[in-house]
């Protein structure tokens, strides 16, 4: 009887219980600088950040920084869908494209791609260029693969059905191929909506002049933690909005798929 | 039929000669592993025979047609599709109008009973919900063979047993052939009007019965005698393969 309340309760507050760890995490965060157990030089307090982001919020100063951000990831993330779900699909499909890319995939794979940023900057340029190109690439490493394997794994009982029913060559790709593989195509996209975030803001730590990395790297540049931490924080609840977003909306569109969480 | 080449060469089925007439229903039982679904799926064309022919009105087979529908134990429903889409997708694959597409599919749901789950995805339904619904995307097309792979295997047996009922009474109605692939003996004789008993290793014939008597909808065949004797040899006939087997 107490369990199977306890357990409705769990449920009823299930949204304030899954913050609960973050709550304990920032106030013991604050406590330690509170009573000085954590020292301001070694890290500002959380209030003190959350002052920070509340004026950086304020100011507006963010706002053009967002902006330029969230074109440079949306532009190298963009391009890596659509670039990634064609290569995995070919991959899948033609064997003399899944022995061509296979190798080099498996060495771009473990390569940290913000390390590649000099090179792509010798290559094109310090610009916008640069940092959308190598955000494609890195977001397109989880999604040719997951695409390659959703494409590779279709139940061949789905395609005879197909066939049977008078679906034929190239149609099968777009009646059942893709289709199938859409779960599997989904989940590469959600890794690579946060490898997006991750290297955009590396790229903007070289070289340039807006952007939410910039911003970070210019804040400790000049020791002014508490802002540095603000821009990561409101990152992060950035990066979390858009996973929430993300699956919420797959939720919506792929209703006949049962989603794990 | 070999799947393999050279010494890994496996004899899947061999000396299958068989004919089937028009409106008959076959039932083709046999231990796992008789091939007895690789001969459903040479019917079908989504094989090739090494050796012999498979022929339609005289025409030899030489792939997926839409006069051969099929019917898997499972995966035969596409899961992006509704009930609805599911049940068109041949029609619409043949480019019928809207209109004509759109009776025929509430033709077919009201054939097997899923009024009210027209927008349901297969997910959201039963295993025999499920198995409706591919009868009637498969029936939708107007297949002349209806190629059935123990397509109520996976089925509680209170379920099964009505869907043998259902498909007995669209038979009936309809023109259908069909060539039913089963591992139950029970369901070989209450459905097939005739029994292809298979052996394994290599999968050939080894006899074909045929029923004849009757089976009316209900479950009073059930208690004659008739049933219960050819129910009783196929029973033993099929055993005998499984002991082979086994030895």
């Amino acid at each position: 009887m107490t369990n199977r309340s306890g357990n409705a309760l769990l449920t009823r507050f299930s949204g304030l219980l899954r913050l609960l760890p973050l709550l304990i995490v920032f106030a013991v965060w604050q406590v330690a600088s509170t009573v000085g157990a954590l020292p301001k030089w070694l890290m500002p307090s959380f209030f003190a950040v959350i002052a920070s982001l509340a004026d950086l919020v304020k100011s507006g100063e963010i706002v053009p920084h967002t902006i330029a951000s969230l074109a440079r990831a949306g532009a190298g993330f963009a391009i890596a869908v659509v670039a990634g779900i064609l290569i995995g699909v070919l991959m899948a499909r033609v064997r003399a494209v899944q022995l061509a890319m296979e190798p080099i995939l498996m060495l771009i794979y473990p390569v940290p791609k913000p390390a590649l940023i000099p090179l792509f900057m010798v290559w094109l340029g310090i610009g916008n260029f640069s940092k959308i190109s190598v955000i494609a690439l890195a977001c397109l490493v989880p999604i040719v693969i997951a695409t390659f394997n959703g494409a590779r794994s279709v139940d061949p009982m789905l395609l005879w059905s197909a066939r049977a029913r008078g679906t034929s060559g190239r149609r099968l790709l777009w009646r059942v191929v893709i289709p199938s593989a859409l779960p599997q195509i989904a989940a590469g996209v959600r890794t690579a909506i946060a490898i997006a975030i991750i290297v955009l803001v590396s790229s903007e730590f070289i070289s340039s002049d807006s952007g939410l990395g910039y911003l970070i790297f210019s804040y400790g540049g000049v020791g002014a933690e508490d802002a540095m931490l603000a821009v990561v924080l409101y990152l992060a609840v950035l990066g979390y909005v858009f996973d929430r977003l993300y699956v919420a909306s797959l939720r919506k569109a792929m209703a006949w798929h049962a989603f794990a969480h | 039929m070999r799947y393999g080449e050279g010494f890994d060469a496996v004899v899947a089925l061999e000396r299958i000669d068989l004919a089937v007439d028009r409106h008959e229903f076959v039932s083709i039982v046999g231990p796992s592993g008789c091939g007895k679904s690789t001969l459903l799926y040479l019917v079908g064309g989504f094989l090739r025979p090494t050796a012999g022919e498979i022929r339609l009105h005289d025409r030899p087979i030489e792939g997926p047609g839409r006069d051969r529908g099929i019917v898997f134990q499972r995966y035969s429903l596409f899961p992006w599709l509704t009930v609805r889409d599911n049940i068109a997708y041949g029609l619409r694959e043949l480019g019928v109008a809207r209109g004509e597409c759109d009776r025929i599919v509430a033709d077919h749901v009201r054939l097997v009973h899923l009024e009210g789950f027209e927008r349901r995805y297969p997910r959201e339904l039963s295993g025999g919900m499920q198995q409706r619904v591919a009868i009637a995307q498969t029936l939708a097309c107007n297949p002349e063979i209806l190629l059935m792979d123990e397509p109520f295997g996976a089925l509680d047996a209170q379920t099964r047993r009505i869907l043998q009922d259902e498909l007995r009474r669209i038979w009936r109605r309809g023109s259908q052939t069909v060539l039913f692939v089963t591992h139950d003996v029970e369901e070989a004789v209450a459905l097939g009007t005739r029994i292809v008993v298979m052996a394994a290793r290599p999968g050939r014939i080894k006899e074909v019965l045929t029923r004849g008597f009757d089976v009316d909808d209900g479950d009073e065949f059930e208690s004659n005698p008739a049933f219960v004797a050819l129910k009783l040899h196929v029973w033993r006939s099929v055993k005998e393969e499984v002991d082979a087997a086994r030895a």
